[in-house]
């Protein structure tokens, strides 16, 4: 089984160069738009298959397939007067051990490393060296990288050139954001079905589709038809002329035929349904075969309910395949399995959630619900224990910094009752940035302090809480830290006393957040939140 | 172990080398099996036979020149452990250019630490450096090269060894120690190519192979089988071609056929044509420069590995000197002379005048 074990990606698009470890088994990218998420299925699918959107990649070779960085480094040596080299992309697949393709083995890729593999390149043709020069005379007007220059290389590690043939690896590529409407089965459903027969069914496949071609013309109307076209002998042609269906090697059946799903043809059903048929079919396959499976966004255009299906299915059928999947659902994300997490943060860096307890692993496995993505994606997070915290923290956040904090990139996540441990574990092995508002519950040192001692030697984590035990919970310490008058103000109530007023504000506490957000009114926050909002 | 792993068969001309490389290349089963060779008429002839055993190609045997397999399996997958160049696009055969004297001379000078000492501009490898390049890389490498081929072949049997020279025998001394089965046929006196010009191991060139195999030997690194049955030649065409090589082993004819015509014969140009309409043998010439009055034929060195029943040869004028006075020193190239002879089942005619 071929499994890739690492890629190298150079100049591709966002990536300047990139390195990437994968999981034999399942991959789940989440990352910021921008980073990158879809370029590393698209760079896998290019350096295994040589295609790109579906077609040889030759033909689709563009300025913008170069990153930003190389083109300008090129483009500024250009208008300095230097002749420097045009760059080149490169992406490497390096796979795991595996004896059935040794003669792929060698030291050809960027990292002189002895291993098994295989590299596409998209470097300058000297072909058309004469026309570069002539290019370079008029230097000024080189705005863009001359792709049309380039060509493909696509060679193994011992640098021997690559068929589809030698490499026995059977890839799936499902795009769920753009499912592309063709006349018959699209290319990557061609390519599904076709692996999916042995060579006889293929055979027998073509065979009955050439004997339906032949039975067209063999029709009374259309003999009739032919007859009378025959006997215009000589107005065109001396040759006789007749119509019938194509029945050349080029037409063969993947043009002309549509698989249909309960009598409707498969580029009329739902896309959320074509892709998640795509997904069956290609998860179905026999697993002495190696498998990669490449999937967009699996979550687009499904229902709740078909999601959970379709995720079931991949959990349970995933054995001996490689999964690679980008996502920006939580929930596909917390039912495969949080373990299976590559982040990738926007200066090409990535990292993993591997050592994550296992306990914590099942807990969102089964709480899929939870908002972990917006965890693992934040800069700097504050996590609150319910809404009107969330309320207060953010109504003193803007009034210290005049803004909100998601502006500054701060998310104030409220946890829901959800111990905090179980985000905290997540925010260690990231090393994001987190703070934990929580209550006393009326003993800072045994239900806080205590409670998250493991957390402490952990710079990114900071818990904030307040030592006065007489006010256990946030809606106390402000009314112990504003006095009744003004709260009564905000409210728009007139308690006597300071008990019945936190009475008021426990039984209505979403309501009293809401109002202490929206206030004009000066409002003092306890310190432990102050500390919080640094 | 090491003492049978690597196995050398000694043997004459028409004793069935090819063939039996072929036919022990088939009993290995699923073994990933290279078969390699210097020529490709050879290379040819090995692809024949084994799409008459088995109807095409097995796919756990490759066929592959010896050439392209220094190309492909040697020089490139670790080509980065030694020059910082490009890809290494081909072979370029010195032999092939107009000035080659030159450019060997030229090339004499260019330090072996430079890259030019190996490749051209165009990266293209000078034929009598590829196993140079290889048995360094290998050695700096600290073996990556063999190691790969160890994953890649269970065997690798070599046709006509005769043929090799330089730091191919460096090569093979790293085969023979590595994990690989090796076997290899050689017939010292068909030695009429040599893959390369190179100064490394000249004493060894050529028929002088025995040599280094003795050498190889008795470093335990190899077993050496003799055969000296011959399948094709009759007995006198075998004592006449022994003759060539007094110090080798006599060689034992299998074929007793008798046709009315079989031997050695001499014959005058006057007679060649009237010989020709009797007994159609086929023409064997030295180079395109021999004059055969006119008809139709083949170099020597390419019927090498043929069998036919009848060869008529116009001879080079050493020839014609070593068949007028049987002394060797005379006789120029022996090992052309021997395989010519040995291509024919019954009767081999001279053209003499």
């Amino acid at each position: 089984m071929t499994m890739i074990k690492k890629i190298f990606i150079q100049n591709y698009k966002i990536f300047s160069r990139f390195d990437l470890e994968l999981n034999s088994d399942l991959n789940i990218i989440v990352g910021d738009n921008e980073v990158g998420k879809s370029t590393i299925l698209e760079g896998i699918n290019l350096a295994l298959t040589k295609r790109l959107n579906g077609r040889y990649a030759e033909y689709e070779l563009t300025p913008y397939l170069f990153n930003r960085k190389c083109v300008d480094e090129y483009l500024k040596s250009i208008e300095e007067g230097n002749l420097s080299q045009l760059p080149k992309i490169i992406i490497e697949l390096y796979f795991d051990e595996n004896t059935e393709l040794e003669s792929l083995r060698g030291s050809m890729n960027t990292k002189k490393e002895d291993c098994i593999g295989i590299k596409l390149e998209i470097v300058f043709d000297e072909d058309y060296k004469e026309e570069y020069e002539k290019l370079l005379k008029k230097r000024s007007e080189i705005k863009l990288i001359p792709a049309e220059f380039y060509k493909v290389q696509w060679y193994s590690f011992a640098n021997k050139s690559i068929t589809l043939r030698s490499l026995p690896v059977r890839l799936s590529y499902i795009d769920a954001t753009t499912i592309r409407l063709q006349s018959g089965a699209d290319y990557y459903l061609q390519d599904i079905i076709k692996t999916d027969l042995d060579a006889k069914e293929r055979v027998e496949l073509n065979l009955a589709y050439r004997k339906l071609k032949e039975l067209f013309s063999n029709q009374e109307s259309i003999m009739g038809i032919n007859n009378k076209l025959t006997n215009k002998k000589g107005a065109i042609t001396d040759k006789s002329f007749s119509i019938s269906i194509d029945i050349s090697q080029k037409s063969n059946w993947e043009t002309n035929l549509v698989p249909y799903l309960d009598d409707l043809p498969f580029q009329l059903i739902g896309g959320g349904e074509q892709s998640a048929l795509k997904i069956m079919l290609a998860l179905e396959r026999k697993a002495e075969e190696s498998n990669i499976i490449l999937i967009e966004e699996p979550e687009n255009h499904l229902s709740f309910s078909s999601m959970n299906i379709l995720l079931e299915k991949i959990e349970n059928k995933c054995k001996g395949k490689q999964i690679i999947i980008a996502t920006h659902s939580a929930y596909v994300l917390n039912k495969l399995g949080l373990e299976h997490l590559i982040l990738l943060r926007s200066n090409n860096n990535t990292a993993t959630l591997k050592n994550l307890p296992s306990d914590t692993q099942n807990y969102f496995k089964k709480l899929s619900g939870y908002d972990t993505l917006r965890l693992v994606l934040a800069k700097k997070a504050i996590l609150v224990e319910g809404p009107s915290d969330e309320l207060i923290v953010k109504k003193a956040y803007l009034l210290k910094h005049n803004k909100l904090p998601i502006k500054n990139g701060v998310d104030v996540i409220n946890v829901r009752g959800l111990s905090f441990s179980r985000f905290l574990d997540i925010a260690r092995e990231l090393e994001t940035n987190v703070l934990v508002v929580t209550d006393n519950d009326g003993d800072y040192a045994k239900k806080v302090d205590e409670k998250y001692k493991d957390y402490r030697s952990f710079s990114n984590i900071k818990i904030c809480r307040s030592k006065n035990n007489s006010a256990p919970t946030l809606e106390p310490q402000i009314v112990a830290e504003n006095g009744q008058e003004v709260l009564n103000e905000i409210f728009g109530t007139s308690y006597e006393n300071q008990e019945s007023l936190k009475k008021y504000m426990e039984s209505n506490k979403t309501e009293c957040g809401l109002k202490i957000f929206e206030t004009d009114r000066t409002i003092r926050f306890p310190k432990y939140i102050e500390d919080a909002i640094e | 172990m090491l003492l049978n792993k690597n196995k050398v068969i000694v043997a004459c001309a028409g004793s069935g080398k090819t063939t039996g490389i072929v036919k022990e290349a088939l009993k290995l089963g699923k073994q990933r099996v290279l078969i390699t060779t210097y020529t490709n008429e050879n290379l040819d002839q090995i692809e024949t036979f084994l799409i008459e055993k088995t109807g095409c190609i097995p796919a756990n045997i490759t066929v592959q020149s010896w050439f392209s397999f220094l190309l492909q399996e040697g020089v490139r997958p670790y080509q980065n452990q030694k020059t910082e160049r490009g890809r290494v696009e081909s072979i370029f055969f010195i032999k092939n250019t107009k000035d080659a004297g030159k450019l060997k001379e030229n090339l004499r000078y260019i330090p072996e630490l430079k890259d030019s000492h190996y490749l051209t501009e165009k990266n293209y490898i000078y034929d009598d450096k590829v196993s140079k390049f290889i048995y360094k890389c290998d050695n700096r490498s600290k073996g990556l090269i063999s190691k790969r081929l160890e994953k890649i072949y269970g065997s690798i049997f070599i046709d006509e060894l005769q043929d090799f020279a330089g730091y191919d025998l460096n090569l093979l001394e790293i085969l023979f120690n590595s994990h690989i089965n090796i076997l290899a046929v050689v017939d010292p006196r068909q030695a009429t190519f040599s893959t390369n010009t190179a100064q490394k191991n000249r004493q060894y060139r050529k028929s002088e192979i025995y040599l280094w195999l003795s050498g190889e030997k008795s470093k335990n690194k190899i077993i050496i089988e003799e055969i000296n049955n011959c399948y094709r030649c009759n007995q006198q065409i075998c004592d006449f071609a022994d003759k060539l090589f007094p110090d080798l082993p006599q060689t034992v004819s299998k074929n007793t056929r008798l046709t009315g015509h079989d031997g050695i014969f001499y014959i005058s140009s006057k007679e060649v044509n009237a010989y020709i309409s009797s007994y159609n043998p086929r023409i064997l010439r030295y180079s395109k420069k021999t004059k055969t009055l006119g008809f139709c034929a083949i170099n020597i060195g390419l019927s090498k590995g043929r069998t036919y029943d009848r060869v008529l040869i116009f001879p080079t004028k050493p020839m014609l000197e070593y068949l007028k006075t049987k002394e060797l020193s005379k006789a120029g190239d022996k090992t052309k002379l021997y395989v010519a002879v040995t291509r024919a089942r019954y009767s081999v005619a001279f053209v003499v005048d």
